[in-house]
């Protein structure tokens, strides 16, 4: 047989999104890749320099569609220590509450996207019918369902509706059933084994050198989570387990997505519960105006107005459904960040990809980079 | 692990190339080097700090020079560490980190293609984000936005 290049996308039922991985193979074999990003570049960091601090929230939501909350909260903190800022804490309980729901979202819709690629039809219907559960709950107090613009430096922008954490409970009682179905489902089928196991193995050296985090670095029996070894917001007064599995294949990065699902109802049983014992205000006082967005009228004066803050950097690591994620915001006084730079989880998982995919089959690109959970908004920015 | 802890390790290896350890919240600190002493520092903040994972490397563009940032972690410290140097503007060049920390692969291609960094001896520095061809390095404050007119113009038949 001879050798050639092929091209899986940039439109192709694997990608998940719009990028193309290039592929030399040999009949079956793949013997070399070739990750082409950029497709979804709208430059994001760049927008960001010409916009008010709350305006760039607006852009994170887009930086990953299905974790717009995550990067949300990740924006916040980088920004909140570059301007010299508080949360008070319950806006921090419900920080902890946007993202732990939008893990339950994203895992959801790896979920139904992965089973698919390695031909399970039903799990995909049963996840977006699940998924669909929390886009609800986040809906009645974002009023998005997936652009939700909640989160505002200084807090967030408005406290819960009345009787949510009752319908809270229910969910995640319903979820913490169907997850048992969710496993009888794949683990319970040969295709399922066929296809995922022993496949896209990264062992946790490969991880650590290739800048590989998340659940796939967890697969590999690390169990790092930056929600336990580094916490922020008010994750070291929550009780939760890691998620991790040894066999850093496929199957592993599924027995983990799955865990920590069951994990995210743990914590968010507990933050309801704080939630519902401890009312208070959800926004700091004393905000510069032009920071207050929401409350204050915006005009010509919050616009024009110089108002110089002291300078400061901002440094922030939130453990994104994806993996690890980083800003840094570099705050020069005024009202727009000098620069502002993401670190992308998924960047760096498939900038690995030559480790994982090359040795195995054509047809086994479907598991593999489904198991990596793709998201190109946020590779790309 | 604290500035003076990163410092007492570093310093006797680097000398006056060793502008300063600040620190920084929430991280080990913030490591001022000279660009000349990269190969030098890279090595030794892995092996004998143990910063194994490189999270990010990124650009600053400072009008009258450049710096140049890299974001590492430590597993057993639980701690991360800024690096950062500074580059002229004229001549923004730094040797490459991949070959320490292969992960940086990735990251130095974009802020090549983004903030005009040159890494030298880097295995693969092509375009990543942007178009091949695509002249521009729009993370430069001399790229300003609200010109769409004249970047259409420039842009389309790269």
């Amino acid at each position: 047989m001879s050798e050639m290049w092929i091209n899986m996308g940039p439109q192709h039922p694997m990608t998940h999104g719009l990028w193309n991985l290039r592929v030399k193979i040999d009949g079956e074999m793949i013997l070399d890749v070739d990750p082409e990003m950029g497709y979804l570049h709208r430059g994001i960091e760049k927008i960001s320099e010409d916009r008010h601090y709350n305006e760039v929230i607006t852009l994170m939501d887009r930086c990953c569609y299905v974790a717009g909350l995550a990067w949300e909260h990740l924006y916040i903190i980088a920004s909140e220590e570059a301007l010299h800022l508080e949360a008070p804490e319950r806006a921090l309980y419900l920080r902890v509450l946007c993202e732990e729901f939008q893990r339950l979202a994203s895992h959801l819709m790896w979920y139904a996207a992965f089973v698919q690629d390695i031909g399970l039809m039903s799990p995909f219907l049963y996840g977006m019918r699940d998924r669909d559960l929390i886009l609800d709950l986040l809906q009645s107090y974002t009023g998005a369902r997936m652009t939700y613009e909640y989160m505002r430096v200084g807090g967030v922008r408005s406290d819960l509706p009345p009787g949510f954490t009752d319908r809270t409970r229910k969910v995640l009682d319903w979820l913490n059933a169907r997850f048992v179905e969710y496993d009888q489902l794949c683990l319970g089928s040969d295709i399922f084994h066929k296809r995922c196991d022993g496949l896209g193995i990264l062992k946790a050296n490969d991880c650590v050198a290739h800048g590989v985090t998340g659940p796939m670095l967890r697969s590999a029996g690390v169990p790092r989570d930056l929600r336990r070894d580094r916490p922020y917001a008010v994750y070291d007064q929550l009780e939760f387990d890691i998620a991790h599995a040894d066999t850093a294949d496929v199957t592993g990065r599924y027995l983990v997505r799955m865990e920590e699902m069951r994990q995210s109802l743990r914590i968010l049983r507990q933050v309801v519960d704080w939630l519902d014992r401890h009312p208070g205000p959800v926004m700091a006082d004393q905000l510069p105006r032009w920071l207050g967005a929401p409350y204050a009228p915006v005009g010509n004066e919050g616009y024009l107005l110089k108002r110089h803050y002291p300078k400061g950097l901002g440094f922030s690591a939130v453990e994104e459904p994806h993996g690890e994620a980083q800003a840094y915001v570099v705050n020069e006084g005024g009202e727009h960040p000098y620069r502002v730079k993401f670190r992308s989880p998924v960047f760096a998982n498939i900038s690995a990809a030559r480790q994982y995919l090359i040795g195995y089959r054509v047809a086994d690109i479907p598991p593999i980079m489904g198991s990596v959970d793709v998201c190109v908004g946020e590779v790309d920015r | 692990m604290q500035p003076d802890d990163v410092s007492r390790v570093l310093a006797p290896a680097l000398g006056p190339k060793l502008l300063a350890v600040e620190p920084f919240a929430g991280m080990a600190g913030r490591v001022r080097f000279e660009r000349g002493a990269a190969l030098e520092l890279f090595p030794r903040v892995r092996d004998d700090l143990g910063f194994r994972h490189l999270s990010m490397v990124g650009g600053i563009d400072w009008v009258d020079h450049r710096e140049v940032f890299y974001v590492v972690w430590s597993d057993a410290a639980h701690q991360y560490l800024l690096l950062s140097t500074d580059v002229p503007a004229d001549n923004p060049r730094v040797e490459t980190a991949s070959g320490v920390w292969p992960s940086a692969n990735w990251h130095e291609r974009e802020t090549w293609e983004l903030v005009g960094i040159e890494f030298d001896n880097h295995p693969d520095l092509r375009h990543l984000l942007t178009p091949d061809g695509y002249e521009f390095r729009p993370l430069l404050r001399s790229f300003k936005l609200h010109e769409p007119e004249e970047l259409e113009v420039k842009t389309r038949h790269v």
